[in-house]
């Protein structure tokens, strides 16, 4: 069976995740390897570089900064594994556009033979991007029935999160341009609702689904009322679908929905109470997880009357 | 009467109040520069708007990508470059999966700011990011507070980044060197903190 072998992955954190909400990372080394799958830390791992402030910038430093990622995962010989829709545009399109385009490949192969080895920095010429692995969000992995799937996470349950609603923020760089990932449908997806009714809560439709967070793209840093201003759409709709908590597979996304409530009561004078859960922690939770152990106490939003309602 | 749009270099503010578009605006390196970087067929575009329909920054602000794609075909340098709605994509590329010509609008936002990132224009906040990334390797580095729950939760004070490995950090900024962002970063930040 799977289990006796599972399924190895290289780990790349990114930044909020470990530097902000550490629960997510912990939840998801914890809980991944209850389903089989083991994550294995990236040493020496960057930021993945911030698609939309490096991408705004210079396109080059974006392709070469994130093939140096990609490239110590190739000498892990492992897939990356990741659980940041960020870390994903950045991670996955570079992998992939490298190894399509020979152009770009060659002129980022040119500056990484400068760079020092992730095994040992004291040796260089020895960075190369050479095309050999995958890149996988950790979300899509949990939804994969060959790797795991909705019947395995449901077994994996010792607390269900019977009698919640809870409402999906899929993100836009998980499956977003959809030509160029392989993810189905970005108008209505339903996979991870069926995760979230794995996990024994009722996973809740409600408007704009599908619109962003608010904060990609620089614009969080460069206008935050624009910014928070399409969060709090969301949040309306979200709240009017009287959903007790919302989840999402990006810590940047919560960043936007957890921290951006506190800005939306500065600057709009609402203030929406409603819980914000990346899907690690959610899973955490239904693993049997204490909040402490998630660092739930980390949200500006607390959780607490979400966590009534199962604890 | 109070303005609502305008631009900051008078040369610019004269043209915005001439409705006529003149043969010597337009730059057709600019469209093959974007289309170069962006690696997108933008020249494709038929004006349809389907891209501005999807965009959540158009209901709440001036932006609208539709008038950028048109400026784009018809190489419309410094319209493009000096208009701040530019920035306010958040990236989400709605428009990208809609575009009936396949076209990918938000690439070609993309690219037309690190064509303006080249000429100097650029929001501080951009810059802020990358000597955060030169600084540390990460956009949004660990802190103490953070520290102390990491290791409540048993993981290590640091994440095993270049926040454990700092050996690591070299490399980086050669590779953010190598295209001499870190300098032009620091000289406009340095620039737009003197002008207050």
């Amino acid at each position: 069976m799977a289990e006796a072998k599972g399924h190895d992955y290289a780990l790349f954190l990114g930044c909020i995740a470990p530097n902000r909400y550490p629960g997510c990372e912990s939840a998801g080394i914890a809980c991944s390897k209850k389903l089989g799958i083991n994550l294995h830390p990236m040493k020496g791992a960057s930021c993945c570089p911030a698609p939309g402030a490096f991408g705004s910038i210079d396109l080059n430093v974006w392709y070469a900064m994130a093939a140096r990622n990609v490239v110590i995962a190739e000498k892990m010989g492992m897939d990356i594994a990741l659980e940041c829709n960020g870390c994903y545009k950045s991670i996955y399109e570079v992998n992939e556009k490298l190894k399509h385009n020979d152009d770009l490949r060659d002129m980022v192969n040119e500056v990484l033979k400068t760079v020092p080895d992730p095994t040992d920095p004291t040796k260089k010429g020895t960075m190369e991007f050479k095309g050999t692995i995958d890149v996988f969000h950790l979300i899509e992995l949990y939804s994969d029935p060959k790797i795991c799937g909705p019947d395995r996470i449901k077994e994996s349950v010792t607390r269900p999160l019977t009698g919640t609603r809870i409402g999906v923020h899929y993100g836009c760089h998980l499956i977003k341009p959809k030509k160029e990932r392989h993810l189905g449908d970005t108008e209505n997806p339903m996979w991870i609702e069926e995760l979230v009714a794995a996990l024994g809560a009722e996973p809740v439709q409600y408007r704009k689904k599908m619109q962003c967070c608010g904060a990609g793209g620089g614009v969080r840093g460069y206008d935050l009322v624009h910014a928070i201003d399409i969060t709090n759409e969301k949040l309306g709709y979200l709240h009017d679908a009287k959903v007790d908590a919302v989840t999402e597979v990006c810590p940047f996304c919560q960043l936007q929905f957890d921290r951006g409530q506190i800005e939306i009561k500065e600057k709009f004078g609402k203030m929406w109470g409603l819980p914000v859960l990346h899907f690690n922690e959610l899973l955490g939770l239904a693993q049997g997880m204490s909040p402490t152990d998630l660092a739930l106490d980390m949200h500006a939003i607390p959780v607490d009357p979400f966590l009534k309602k199962i604890l | 009467m109070a303005k609502a749009k305008g631009y900051s270099d008078p040369k610019m503010e004269e043209k915005l109040k001439d409705r006529y578009y003149y043969r010597e605006y337009s730059n057709p390196d600019f469209t093959k520069k974007v289309h170069d970087l962006a690696r997108t067929v933008n020249h494709m575009c038929f004006q349809c708007g389907t891209c501005t329909g999807s965009c959540p920054s158009a209901p709440r602000s001036s932006y609208r990508i539709r008038l950028f794609m048109r400026r784009n075909v018809m190489g419309l340098e410094d319209e493009s470059l000096t208009d701040p709605d530019l920035w306010l994509c958040t990236t989400c590329y709605c428009c990208t999966d809609r575009c009936p010509r396949d076209i990918a609008p938000t690439d070609v936002i993309m690219a037309m700011r690190n064509i303006a990132y080249q000429r100097g224009i650029v929001p501080v906040n951009f810059l802020k990011t990358v000597q955060a990334i030169y600084q540390s390797g990460h956009g949004v580095p660990n802190n103490d507070v953070n520290r102390a729950v990491r290791v409540r939760l048993g993981l290590a004070k640091d994440p095993p980044t270049t926040h454990s490995y700092p050996e690591f950090l070299p490399g980086i900024r050669q590779i953010i060197d190598h295209w001499h962002v870190k300098e032009k970063a620091d000289k406009i930040v340095a620039e737009a903190e003197k002008h207050g």
